[in-house]
């Protein structure tokens, strides 16, 4: 995957379900489009349901690095 | 040479296969049907899956142990209630090692309150609806009980107000980022997320000596259960089928995936033990809940409203502490004392068991035809309203 630069990070290192997802979505809808959210999280659930949440509302999947104990995954909002 | 080769073949192929099964997360759907059919062979084997009942045996004797309670519950080693729990627990846990998910995973101080007030809450619901999402809703609908049908009513009524209380949370409470509470996943020096396929092999391996130790011993249906127990944890922990999800996803993103494959999966157990029940192979009141209709309905709107906030239910808080949550394990405890001193409270109490209801079995009002009938058009409805709703919508909760 290649490297982005977020322009806003959003630590959900910890929190489970549904948290992370509300976070992002808090977040995006304060954000402009074409910009780029990394979110880092921990829970195993949060691999599937940022995909689909990305697909519902339009913004673009960038994909997910593993880092140390933790997962980044970046959104391109729409 | 070619030998060589076919060997080589042979080993990607199982590799393949294994990444398949443990590394990608199979389709909701599947884990629904998946599920449908565990619980119905579960039930002819023995007795209907359930989850509530094994945790109130864990109170039950953890009170005993404190010596708060004089009288001992059956052991947890031999209660089919506390193996098919223990199973669970144990299958979620061998799964997690199996795709390198499991890790102690700490939460921020207010999500660990939340476990323990949602687990409190889940114990008061449980106790009064006669079982969690299992024993109350899932399995009592499965077994043609009424009382399932107020407490899917209830579930729905209180996974809207959990969703209302977290997003008024997201607005008022600074939680913050829970920076800091990283997982400690794996060892710095020896790389653990290496060697847990292997661990969670040794799990699997040690749940089936397990069983046949405990055959050796004439306790074959209690090992077996158990057995169940860590195959419905192995299908849910690798499809992570949550039941919250089935009741709050409607109302938060509008997906209706998970309430999708929920329908399907008691449509299925619906049709399964409705056939174990009528030839009379199993017992009519199995898993009928004495909770129509104040104890469902009332019940479920707790137990709702505590599913969300904890993040898991009744199976979902056990299966991801085998997946290493300490929020979800603190919920389970909470859950499981809560469970044992309100339903004690309701046993002792004539009014309080009266107030809860009725045990409605509906063929014994329309006969059994009309009860399969009746149950899998609710269920039907609830599939075409959630998927309707999918694309309208219309009972999206905006934040």
């Amino acid at each position: 995957m290649a490297d982005f630069t977020p322009n806003e990070t959003l630590d959900c290192r910890g929190l489970s379900c549904p948290m992370p997802i509300l976070k992002t979505k808090k977040t995006i809808s304060a954000m402009k489009s074409g910009q780029i959210l990394e979110i880092l999280g921990t829970d195993p659930g949060t691999k599937n349901d940022l995909p689909a949440f990305a697909k519902r509302g339009g913004h673009e999947y960038l994909g997910e690095k593993q880092d140390e104990g933790f997962s980044r995954f970046y959104i391109k909002v729409k | 040479m070619s030998q060589d080769r076919e060997e080589s073949a042979m080993m990607n192929l199982l590799r393949r296969g294994y990444g398949a099964i443990f590394y990608e997360n199979w389709p909701i759907w599947l884990g629904g049907v998946l599920l449908g059919i565990m619980s119905v062979i579960t039930f002819a084997w023995a007795r209907p899956w359930g989850v509530v009942g094994g945790l109130r045996n864990w109170g039950d004797w953890f009170f005993k142990v404190i010596g708060l309670y004089s009288q001992a519950p059956v052991s947890p080693l031999i209660s089919t209630n506390s193996l098919i729990v223990l199973g669970l627990l144990w299958g979620s846990f061998a799964s997690a090692l199996l795709s390198k998910q499991f890790a102690i995973r700490m939460a921020p101080p207010f999500e660990l309150l939340k476990g323990a007030v949602g687990g409190i809450l889940m114990g008061i619901g449980a106790a009064m609806a006669g079982g969690c999402n299992v024993g109350g809703f899932y399995s009592a609908i499965g077994a043609l009980s009424l009382s399932g049908i107020a407490m899917m009513i209830g579930l729905i009524m209180g996974a809207y107000l959990g969703l209302r209380y977290v997003y008024w949370e997201l607005e008022h409470v600074a939680t913050g980022s829970a920076g800091g509470s990283v997982t400690s996943a794996s060892g710095k020096g020896l790389n653990l997320l290496a060697v847990e396929p292997y661990l969670g092999f040794l799990a699997l391996l040690a749940a089936i000596v397990f069983t046949w130790v405990y055959a050796d011993m004439a306790l074959t249906r209690e090992g077996v259960l158990a057995l169940c127990g860590v195959a419905i944890g192995i299908i849910i922990q690798r499809t992570r089928l949550c039941f919250v999800r089935a009741f709050r996803d409607p109302f938060m993103t509008g997906e209706a995936e998970v309430p999708r494959a929920v329908a399907i999966s008691i449509i299925i157990v619906i049709l399964g033990s409705a056939a174990l029940k009528w030839t009379g192979l199993r017992g009519e009141m199995v898993y009928v809940p004495q909770a129509f209709w104040f104890g469902g309905l009332v019940g479920g709107i707790i137990f709702g409203f505590g599913m969300v906030i904890a993040g898991g239910c009744g199976s979902g808080s056990v299966w991801r502490a085998g997946e290493g949550q300490i929020k979800l394990m603190l919920a389970v405890v909470f859950f499981s004392i809560t469970v044992s001193l309100v339903e004690r409270a309701i046993d002792a109490s004539k009014a309080l068991t009266a107030l809860m209801g009725n045990r409605v079995f509906l063929p014994h009002f329309i006969g059994y035809r009309w009860a399969i009938i009746s149950l899998i058009a609710i269920l039907l409805l609830y599939y075409v309203i959630t998927t309707w709703n999918e694309k309208t919508e219309k009972f999206m909760v905006e934040m």
